[in-house]
């Protein structure tokens, strides 16, 4: 297993940044450009005061594409799949949140957002669990580049010589 | 982990910094491109209203008999009760396909139109419905009501529903007056939005848009709102 992973850890470390960082970029970049609309799904989680929801709102999409971009050309992969993994975990908590409050809303992820008829309560449920664990897949996927930042086609320098991991 | 905890902390500095900076730049411009092209919307929708001619102000009077609903053109052989949320998209939807024959029904002396103003969708709507209510003492419940669902965002709660909004929003169609925009500013009318909402449960309303129609349920055969439909419902009684 570990002779399998340093064989292949430069690969896999690439292939991780591709994902967790397009993912980000296409969730924000959709939401980036209807800023009304992500600052209503913010404020449909009932969370935060809708004031601060709304600001929330108009960063978040451009935080995840900053933080998907940074990925992509891989600078600073350590500290960025800290914040990638960092709003996974967020996410995670939000949504759970929602679920336990028994708040009906579509999450909002990529774009859209807000209340649901309650009569979709089953489908909107089974989309709570999808969402979790895709997010979960991702946070893993950020663990897997804290641990293991550097890879191909990158910009962040190879580890120094003692740094063997 | 030691090891590479020194390696980052070590000498790297520079790059970790210039990768914050980075982020906070394309964070903040995001935000104030964002709050500008979300305002510039916010004009589009008014644009929309632009050319609205108000009608003729019709009197709203409250009938606590009836969960304090406003009440349009009373005595007539026909009541219809609505139950709708400001910021409900399937109200929306029925404002489009029904409301002008609604209207016409209540300028016409056909029917006596019992209003709800329903407030669950959050802050906005209740924001929203006391705009409404404040509206409905000027006279122009109807134009405000229908304007309203003009202008309505895609999403409950995006911010658009301010206070200064919804005095603009009357400005647009001819709502001019010093008491409107006192009204809405100090929230007169937030005990009775709050009565109509309390009274959701008495009358076993779950959802917006709930009709009645002279006290009975109006059941839809078919999906959407059909105006003969609902005309036929009407003419019944």
């Amino acid at each position: 297993m570990v002779a399998f992973n340093q064989k292949y850890q430069r690969f896999f470390t690439l292939v991780s940044r591709l994902v967790i960082g397009g993912v980000l970029l296409v969730a924000g970049g959709l939401k980036a450009f209807v800023p009304a609309e992500a600052a209503g799904a913010v404020a449909a989680y009932k969370i935060l005061p809708t004031q601060i929801a709304h600001i929330v709102g108009y960063a978040l999409p451009w935080f995840e594409i900053a933080i998907g971009l940074l990925l992509i050309i891989g600078i600073s992969v350590r500290m960025t799949s800290i914040l990638a993994g960092a709003i996974m975990v967020l996410f995670i908590v939000a949504i759970a949140s929602v679920w336990t409050r028994g708040i009906l809303i579509d999450c909002g992820c990529f774009g859209g957002g807000g209340s649901i008829d309650p009569s979709k309560a089953a489908q909107v449920h089974r989309s709570y669990a999808l969402e979790i664990a895709r997010d979960l897949g991702l946070a893993l996927l950020a663990l897997y580049l804290y641990f293991f930042p550097y890879g191909f086609l990158s910009l962040d320098k190879s580890p120094p010589p003692n740094e063997e991991m | 982990m030691s090891k590479a905890a020194k390696a980052t902390t070590g000498g790297d500095h520079f790059t970790r910094w210039l990768v914050i900076g980075m982020v906070a730049i394309v964070v903040l411009t995001g935000v104030v491109f964002s709050m500008m092209s979300s305002s510039t919307k916010a004009n589009e929708s008014f644009a929309a209203l632009k050319g609205y001619t108000m009608g003729e102000a019709v009197s709203a009077t409250i009938n606590p008999a009836a969960g304090s609903g406003l009440t349009l053109n009373p005595g007539a052989p026909v009541t219809i009760d609505l139950w709708e949320d400001p910021q409900c998209p399937v109200c929306r939807i029925f404002e489009t396909s029904i409301g002008a024959y609604i209207d016409t029904q209540i300028r016409t002396k056909k029917a006596t139109v019992v209003y709800h103003v329903l407030s669950f969708l959050g802050p906005e709507s209740v924001r929203a419905a006391n705009a409404m209510m404040c509206a409905a003492d000027e006279g122009h419940y109807l134009d405000y009501h229908k304007s309203l669902y003009i202008v309505q965002p895609a999403l409950e709660n995006s911010g658009f529903f301010s206070n200064e909004n919804l005095i603009k929003i009357g400005e647009t169609i001819g709502i001019k007056s010093e008491s409107f925009s006192e009204c809405v500013t100090k929230g007169s009318k937030l005990d009775l939005v709050k009565t109509h909402a309390d009274s959701m449960q008495g009358y076993k309303v779950q959802g917006t848009p709930t009709v009645f129609i002279n006290g009975k349920l109006w059941e839809r055969k078919v999906s959407g709102f059909d105006l003969n439909e609902f005309r036929l419902a009407v003419e019944a009684g």
